[in-house]
């Protein structure tokens, strides 16, 4: 029981924290760090707290399901996004002339 | 009032403050808040499952994280076409 309130508690408090953060960030590839921070924490906390308390059974397959799905779609999705929110910005997602790159 | 109901509260609550978050700045901003919101509504129909007792209802939460998914590239590759040069858009 205490295990799934923490396990909660810490799902929704990563999520609150992202969607906090969405108004103190107001750009594109700053928000883009609080959607990594709800699809990772934020899902696999909640994934977690439905399968403490439900066991082995469908309704806890189907909320790792939706972890899984999340941690593994969520990248994807920011990829393309910082993608869009660049060609947006500034024409091209290449490096521009005077931006600074830095060199491995 | 059960763990899992207070969970949901603060999701919805989550919902709301990325409602706001889409509101403002350009269009690239506004799409990360929709997907954000996406990945909150996700939690929320599975923690309302569980609050509700209906394990059936978790499926909700399963098509939603696989529809939320292709909808923001959809949105993503739009806005790159709609932003270069010769895509009709503004830029």
């Amino acid at each position: 029981m205490i295990t799934q309130a923490a396990l909660l508690a810490a799902g929704v408090g990563a999520v609150l924290i992202a969607c906090v953060g969405l108004l103190v960030f107001p750009r594109a590839a700053d928000r883009l760090h609080l959607l990594g921070v709800a699809t990772s924490l934020g899902s696999v906390a909640v994934g977690a707290a439905v399968v403490a308390r439900e066991g082995l059974s469908s309704t806890s397959l189907k909320a790792a399901l939706v972890a899984v799905l999340l941690v593994a779609l969520g990248p994807v999705l920011s990829h393309a996004t910082g993608r869009a929110a660049r060609i947006e910005a500034l024409g091209d997602w290449r490096p521009q002339p005077g931006e600074e790159v830095h060199q491995q | 009032m059960t763990a899992w109901f207070a969970a949901a509260a603060g999701l919805l609550l989550g919902a709301g403050l990325c409602l706001v978050g889409a509101l403002r700045g350009a269009a690239a901003d506004r799409l990360v808040a929709l997907e954000l919101a996406g990945v909150v509504s996700t939690l929320l129909l599975l923690v309302l499952a569980e609050a509700f007792g209906r394990g059936t209802y978790a499926d909700l939460a399963v098509v939603l994280a696989l529809a939320s998914f292709p909808g923001g590239l959809v949105f993503a590759r739009f806005l790159e076409r709609w932003s270069e040069p010769d895509g009709g858009g503004p830029g």
